[in-house]
C-alpha cells in the first residue's frame, strides 16, 4: 500500500490464558496490573458506560484517552481510543474491544479488536500490530506465572 | 505478501534454542498441540508429516528452510479435510528472535489464492496452539482443551 492510502481494516488478536475471566478483566482495568504489563502505564476509569478512560505513562503524562462504549464485566469492555502523543497525531479515534470467553477448563480466550469507523493511513496500522502481540504476551505471562515480561516500547511506525 | 496470509506474534519467556526444541521436539509437540505426532528430520529438502493419534496423516509437506533457534519454512497442505486439501500447498513460516529475556516468534502462514479456506481455518487455530506452546514453556503446563485431539474431530 502506498504511504497516503486510507484504510478501516481491523487489527484482531487472539489469546488464550490459564486464569479466570474475572481475573483477566481485573487485569485489564486496574492500574496495579496494566502498569506491570502496559509499558508501565496506569489505567484510569470507573468503567460504567459513558464514562472516561485515561491510560498514562509512567511520568504521569497523559498517553490515551477516550469514553467507555461497553461494559459487561467480566465478558466484554469497548472503549475509545485516542492516543495523544504527537506521532500520532494523524490517527482518528479508533476503538478497541476486548471480548473474554470461556475456552475449556480454567482457560478463557481473550480477544482484542481495534477497529477503525474513520479511516487511518494504512501505514499506521503497524502500530497496534507492533504492540498488541507485546502488551498481551505479557498480560498471559503475568497472569499465569505471576511475572510480566520485559518489553520496551516499539518504535512508532513511520510513514517511510 | 501472498493472497491469503495470516500472521501471528507472540513473546515468550525462553532461550531461542529451546523454542526451536519446542517446535520440532515431537515428544514436546504433543503436548500443546492436541496430541499430534510430528515427522520430519527438520533438514531443508525433507518430508514433514502431523499425524493426527487414530493415525490419519493431518498435514504433510516438506521442509523448505532449517536454521536452528532461528527460522523454520514449511511447505504445508492440508490431508485431511478435502475442501482444504484441493486450495494445494501453503507455506508457513516460524521466525525466533531473542529480545530482552523473551524469544520473538512470528507464524506466517500463507497460500497463493484469495480468501483461502485453509488459512481462516488456521487463523482460529494458531492462536490457541501458540498460546499453549507459551503456556508449557513458561509455567511446564499446557492449556488444558490442547492436551488432546477434540473428540469428533
Amino acid at each position: 500500500m502506498a504511504e497516503g492510502d486510507l484504510t478501516t481494516e481491523s487489527t484482531v488478536y487472539v489469546t488464550y490464558i490459564a486464569a479466570p475471566a474475572e481475573k483477566v478483566w481485573a487485569a485489564l482495568t486496574s492500574a496495579e496490573f496494566t502498569r506491570r504489563y502496559f509499558f508501565g502505564r496506569d489505567v484510569e476509569s470507573d468503567w460504567s458506560v459513558g464514562s472516561p478512560w485515561l491510560l498514562r505513562k509512567p511520568d504521569g503524562t497523559l498517553d490515551v484517552r477516550g469514553v467507555v462504549l461497553e461494559s459487561v464485566p467480566p465478558r466484554k469492555l469497548v472503549v475509545t481510543w485516542n492516543v495523544v502523543q504527537e506521532q500520532f497525531k494523524d490517527l482518528p479515534e479508533c476503538v478497541v474491544t476486548y471480548d473474554i470467553e470461556p475456552a475449556g477448563d480454567g482457560v478463557v480466550r481473550v480477544t482484542m479488536t481495534e477497529s477503525h469507523p474513520t479511516p487511518i493511513p494504512a501505514y499506521l496500522l503497524e502500530g497496534g500490530r507492533r504492540g498488541w502481540p507485546m502488551i498481551l504476551s505479557g498480560l498471559k505471562s503475568l497472569l499465569e506465572t505471576g511475572r510480566p515480561l520485559p518489553l520496551a516500547v516499539p518504535q512508532p511506525p513511520s510513514k517511510e | 505478501m501472498a493472497e491469503s496470509t495470516f500472521v501471528y506474534v507472540t513473546y515468550i519467556r525462553t532461550t531461542p534454542e529451546k523454542l526451536w526444541q519446542a517446535l520440532t521436539d515431537p515428544a514436546f509437540i504433543r503436548k500443546y498441540w492436541c496430541g499430534i505426532q510430528a515427522e520430519s528430520d527438520w533438514t531443508p529438502g525433507s518430508p514433514w508429516q502431523l499425524v493426527i493419534p487414530d493415525g490419519r496423516v493431518a498435514d504433510s509437506g516438506k521442509v523448505l528452510e532449517a536454521e536452528p533457534g532461528r527460522r523454520l519454512v514449511i511447505r504445508w497442505r492440508n490431508e485431511f479435510r478435502p475442501e482444504l486439501r484441493e486450495e494445494g500447498f501453503s507455506r508457513c513460516t516460524f521466525v525466533l528472535e531473542p529480545v530482552g529475556t523473551s524469544v520473538k516468534l512470528t507464524v506466517t502462514h500463507e497460500m497463493e489464492r484469495p480468501e483461502s479456506k485453509f488459512v481462516q481455518a488456521v487463523s482460529n487455530g494458531w492462536p490457541h496452539i501458540l498460546s499453549s506452546l507459551k503456556s508449557l514453556l513458561e509455567t511446564g503446563e499446557s492449556l488444558e482443551e490442547t492436551r488432546h485431539w477434540p473428540k469428533g474431530k
